[in-house]
């Protein structure tokens, strides 16, 4: 008898730790994501309280932000990441590299997502100038650079500077300084930037990642077959086309590229070839 | 040499067969065996993760070592008042301190060559792993941040033993030997942020600058030890850089045991 009360006292414990420990850890999610607790301790205070450990802190602080962005892509309202969030994903990144400067997966980080989908394209620049004065051998971290100052930033004198320090770097891919003297034709930014994320794909091994890569790809490679198709069309016909469906009618082009991003080629009253789903593709303000 | 040796072997012994000793031992391999949980996680920097957590196992478990078997080694022959019966024997006091302290250090070097041995294969296993997840690795810089380690605790160690010649209870022993660590690890890290404070947007007296200044002169600088972060990421050192480092060590580690044998030598036992 006492034996079967002792197991129902502890079944009942049992029960009670997970029921207690599934609302605690409810409540407390909730108040991880109370707005404003962006503070981060800077690198040079964290490594006086990290002792011996400052290799193991950068480590767990990565992770912490790693973790939290894994957990965003579950989020189903918008904006998927709020803006305070960014800033404090951005700090994170910045203790975990001061403390560690050699560590190559912040500056990862920060190039696929603080740019891409937080608008933080001078901030990571930032980041990654630090990564590049340490990781010497490095050629990716000046690549991010320059591809940001291209892509977002529209330097391009800028992206061929960075784009010729990455080139200097043993290792890196030889095509990368073509790349950088095409940048200075404003007419090649299309296949420029085909180039750039044919590159940001090889290098690429996160799987979420590598798609959202690859669909961007894929807008621009339809892009570029629709600018050099109406290139064509003139230098056939000495005009441009009024419509992109021109563009099939005089059978210079056999089919229009569909647009991962789901919208419809058109072009706009200069002869450029833009869709409507370009405002998806709305390249994030620079703050 | 043949007076201290009876000693050290004794002392040696007697650490070893502590029962602490695997507590310790099943801590760090359940830290070995978390490495590959950790490791595994990172997107790239695999190797230097692996790296990171290996050594930080050892070291831990060699704080432990010191703090909990160390200092009690010391302890235990004046609570249980056994020195009465070495001090009896033809052997100076000094003698006693010196050969108690290289039994120590040769329990620090067996352990924590041991501790070695796991951890090489555990950063192996990693390795074999995810062989393209490995940058600039290299296995000398390992070896040298584990002998770096090693001269750590060795210099902890005498300073336990020279706390423990002028205490009476091994209980402050450990307290000021955890303090003298969380400062010999701290101390470099604070006088570079109060000598340049506008990094974390802080001001600092010119008081406080000085105190710490002197301070770095007097504590032990335990943070030149720790070389993790370069055999992280195999970057190689300067060896004069090596070579001072080392040198720092011993005379430091010389100094403390010199000092605790003159104290040990005046010291009443009750």
């Amino acid at each position: 008898m006492r034996t079967v009360l002792a197991l129902c006292l502890l079944a009942l414990l049992g029960f009670g730790q997970v029921l207690s420990l599934m609302q605690a850890g409810h409540e407390r999610k909730a108040l991880s994501s109370q707005a404003g607790a962006t503070f981060v301790m800077p690198a040079p205070l964290f490594r006086i309280i990290a002792l011996e450990f400052d290799g193991l802190a950068s480590d767990v602080l990565f992770l912490k932000g790693l973790v939290f962005r894994g957990s965003t892509y579950e989020r189903t309202e918008r904006p998927i990441v709020k803006d305070w969030e960014w800033k404090w994903l951005y700090a994170v990144m910045d203790t975990a590299t001061g403390i560690d400067p050699y560590f190559v997966d912040p500056y990862y980080f920060a190039a696929a997502h603080f740019a891409w989908d937080g608008g933080l394209v001078r901030e990571t620049n930032v980041l990654l100038a630090k990564g590049m004065a340490y990781r010497n051998w490095d050629w990716m971290l000046p690549f991010f650079v320059g591809f940001n100052n291209f892509y977002f930033l529209h330097d391009n004198a800028a992206a061929s500077d960075y784009l010729m320090r990455s080139w200097r770097i043993p290792g890196a891919p030889a095509m990368l300084a073509s790349l950088a003297s095409k940048l200075a034709y404003k007419d090649h930014d299309t296949e420029n930037a085909v180039i750039f994320l044919e590159e940001l794909l090889k290098s690429t091994e996160d799987k979420k990642i590598r798609k959202e890569y690859a669909k961007r790809l894929r807008y621009m490679q339809g892009q570029l077959t629709l600018e050099r198709a109406l290139a064509r069309f003139k230098k056939r016909h000495g005009k441009m086309p009024q419509t992109i469906n021109d563009l099939l009618d005089r059978g210079v082009l056999p089919a229009v590229p569909p647009d991962p991003y789901g919208g419809t080629y058109y072009l706009d009253g200069e002869g450029r070839v833009k869709s409507t789903s370009e405002i998806q593709l709305l390249v994030p303000a620079s703050k | 040499m043949t007076v201290l040796w009876p000693i050290t072997l004794i002392t040696f012994k007697e650490g070893i067969r502590n029962r602490a000793v695997y507590g310790i031992s099943l801590l760090a391999l359940l830290l070995f065996g978390a490495n590959f949980l950790v490791a595994g996680m990172m997107p790239r920097n695999v190797g230097k993760v692996a790296v990171d957590f290996a050594l930080s196992t050892i070291s831990l478990s060699g704080i432990l070592l010191v703090l909990f078997i160390g200092i009690n080694l010391l302890a235990k022959d004046i609570d249980r008042r056994t020195i009465y019966m070495v001090l009896a024997r033809p052997i100076s006091r000094s003698q006693y301190i010196i050969g108690k302290f290289f039994g120590m250090c040769l329990l620090i070097i067996v352990t924590i060559g041991l501790l070695s041995i796991l951890a090489a294969l555990s950063i192996g296993s990693l390795k074999a792993l995810y062989p393209n997840y490995f940058e600039r690795f290299s296995w000398s810089m390992i070896l040298l941040a584990v002998l770096f380690e090693m001269l750590m605790l060795i210099v902890l160690s005498a300073l336990s033993f020279l706390f423990a010649s002028f205490t009476s209870t091994s209980f402050i022993t450990l307290v000021l030997t955890v303090i003298t660590y969380i400062i010999g690890q701290s101390l470099a890290d604070v006088k570079a942020l109060v000598e340049s404070p506008q990094a974390v947007g802080i001001t600092v007296s010119p008081l406080t600058v000085k105190t710490v200044q002197t301070a770095y002169y007097v504590f032990p600088n335990l943070s030149l030890f720790d070389i993790k972060l370069q055999a992280a990421h195999g970057l190689a050192l300067p060896f004069s850089l090596v070579l001072w480092t080392l040198s720092y060590g011993v005379i430091y580690g010389t100094l403390a045991i010199v000092l605790a044998s003159l104290i040990f030598r005046k010291k009443e036992f009750p």
